[in-house]
């Protein structure tokens, strides 16, 4: 028996069921790359799991040593300033193009029936890919991170109910240390790519199983076949896509690299303060309301997303045509850019 | 379902929940950190020979802990904490508009501690004082970490 025959019989593969699985019919729409803006999010993902194994071989999870560590490896290890650097952009890229793609998916109201739970899958990855910025960004344990951290931390401590015990939970005491920055790191690197893995693996299924909607565009040329097959032809504009970003990513990467700032002093906050540009439009919304609305805030925006393909069907029951879900997006992304820019902008 | 088909389901799923649930609060009592009792440290502040009526002194105690006694009185010395009362950033001191400020939302005291504008819900917290002699002594609370 020869090696290949060996294998084949040791390792069989349904070529019948391949063939099936990879002829997916995809519509006609997709033939246009920036429709494929849902795969970006996961080919950022991938590279971070990559950048991420290599980074956790030097970092040091400990309040002490966790700045040095980050130091060195930006510093003094041979390529860590550029793998730091594409870790850190590529959480960035991931971030804008999940805003991105649920932006696409709201305005093409591609979440109603019947891939409502599809959208609620798609709004829990969103939150966990915050969540997931929000760890990174407090194991640096740098001045602005650590401050970040306190404020996140007193965020959750505010929720009505269960604010006290989830405060508790994420510091692992009554105050930010060691515990903290322990939990930071498993949820980093442990819990959230697991649950992450999961939902994208959800997320896909349902993609699969729904099948994409399919779009029509008023100067689209009507055409008998409206759908082409996912194996070569939609692979082939994702692997250009891939290409793209990979390219875009190292140019980032290499233009503007890490670097580090203050080490953290739990004593005084920087005059100074901002967080990373994802939670700008927030940090705007808590300096304008008292405690209890700025912590309510963005948990009732968060309840409304995940709601949002019924609330959709209701508007379109008392108001039909008349686009209501489209006007409300749009002013809701015009507050959104108007806070973000005001943050920018202003102290 | 035959009644022997349910049986044989409810002995088989009954303890597979029950097993599930009870792992479950177990995980979420270890993860869940015992609420450690506030620690509190009596410590000598400053002099009242140092500090006239009127004044102001910002302070670092030898944990870092930083608090402002203010000497309102002629034996009566007011300790504020410089933690805000919003989401826990520490307060700056601006000599120029006389006020602290928090940088992180923008919150607004007077010297005495009481929120002029912005979102924190409550005045700067205070800390026990007590004047022995001539000497000033502030009562620290600590949280457990």
């Amino acid at each position: 028996m020869g090696l290949a025959q060996w294998f084949k019989t040791s390792f069989p593969v349904d070529n019948e069921a391949l063939v099936e699985m990879s002829s997916e019919p995809i519509p006609n729409h997709l033939k246009k790359w920036w429709w494929a803006l849902g795969g970006t999010p996961l080919y950022m993902f991938v590279v971070q799991v990559i950048t991420g194994l290599l980074l956790v071989f030097y970092y040091q999870p400990d309040v002490d040593g966790a700045y040095d560590s980050i130091s060195r490896i930006t510093n003094e290890l041979p390529y860590g300033w550029l793998i730091r650097s594409i870790h850190k952009w590529s959480a960035n890229i991931m971030i804008a193009s999940v805003i991105l793609h649920m932006m696409r998916v709201f305005f093409t109201q591609t979440y109603r029936r019947p891939r409502e739970l599809n959208w609620m899958f798609g709004v829990t990855l969103f939150l966990l890919t915050l969540i997931f910025g929000f760890s990174g960004y407090s194991l640096i344990y740098e001045q602005m991170s650590y401050w970040a951290m306190k404020v996140g931390t007193e965020i959750a401590g505010a929720t009505p109910v269960i604010g006290e015990w989830l405060a508790t939970f994420i510091k692992g005491g009554e105050d930010l240390g060691q515990h903290t920055l322990t939990r930071m790191h498993i949820f980093h690197v442990m819990i959230l790519p697991l649950a992450m893995v999961a939902l994208i693996g959800l997320h896909i299924y349902l993609i699969r199983t729904l099948g994409v909607s399919d779009l029509h565009f008023k100067d689209e040329p009507k055409t008998e076949k409206k759908t082409f097959p996912f194996w070569p032809d939609h692979a082939t504009t994702e692997l250009v896509m891939v290409a793209l970003i990979m390219f875009v990513l190292i140019a980032l990467a290499l233009l503007f690299p890490v670097h580090m700032g203050e080490r953290a002093n739990p004593n005084v906050t920087p005059i100074h303060i901002k967080p990373e540009w994802y939670f700008y439009p927030v940090f705007r919304w808590l300096k304008l309301t008292n405690l209890f609305w700025g912590v309510m805030g963005p948990m009732i925006f968060i309840v409304i997303l995940y709601l949002w393909p019924f609330i959709d069907r209701f508007f379109e029951k008392i108001a039909p045509g008349k686009d209501l879900s489209f006007w409300i997006g749009i002013i809701g992304t015009l507050i959104m850019i108007a806070f973000f820019l005001w943050e920018i902008l202003g102290h | 379902m035959k009644r022997k088909e349910f049986f044989s389901s409810l002995f088989a799923f009954v303890p597979l929940v029950l097993g599930f649930l009870g792992i479950t609060k177990m995980s979420a009592d270890f993860l869940s950190p015992q609420r450690g009792k506030a620690k509190i440290r009596k410590i000598f502040a400053t002099s009242l020979e140092d500090l006239k009526i009127g004044e102001s002194k910002e302070m670092t105690d030898l944990k870092g802990k930083e608090f402002l006694l203010i000497r309102t009185e002629d034996r009566k010395v007011k300790a504020l904490s410089t933690t805000c009362t919003h989401l826990g950033c520490t307060v700056h001191w601006e000599q120029d508009k006389n006020r602290f400020y928090c940088p992180c939302h923008q919150g607004v005291f007077t010297p005495d501690g009481e929120v002029v504008s912005g979102p924190p819900p409550r005045n700067l917290a205070t800390y026990n004082t007590e004047i022995i002699g001539d000497n000033v002594y502030i009562y620290l609370k600590d949280k457990e970490a």
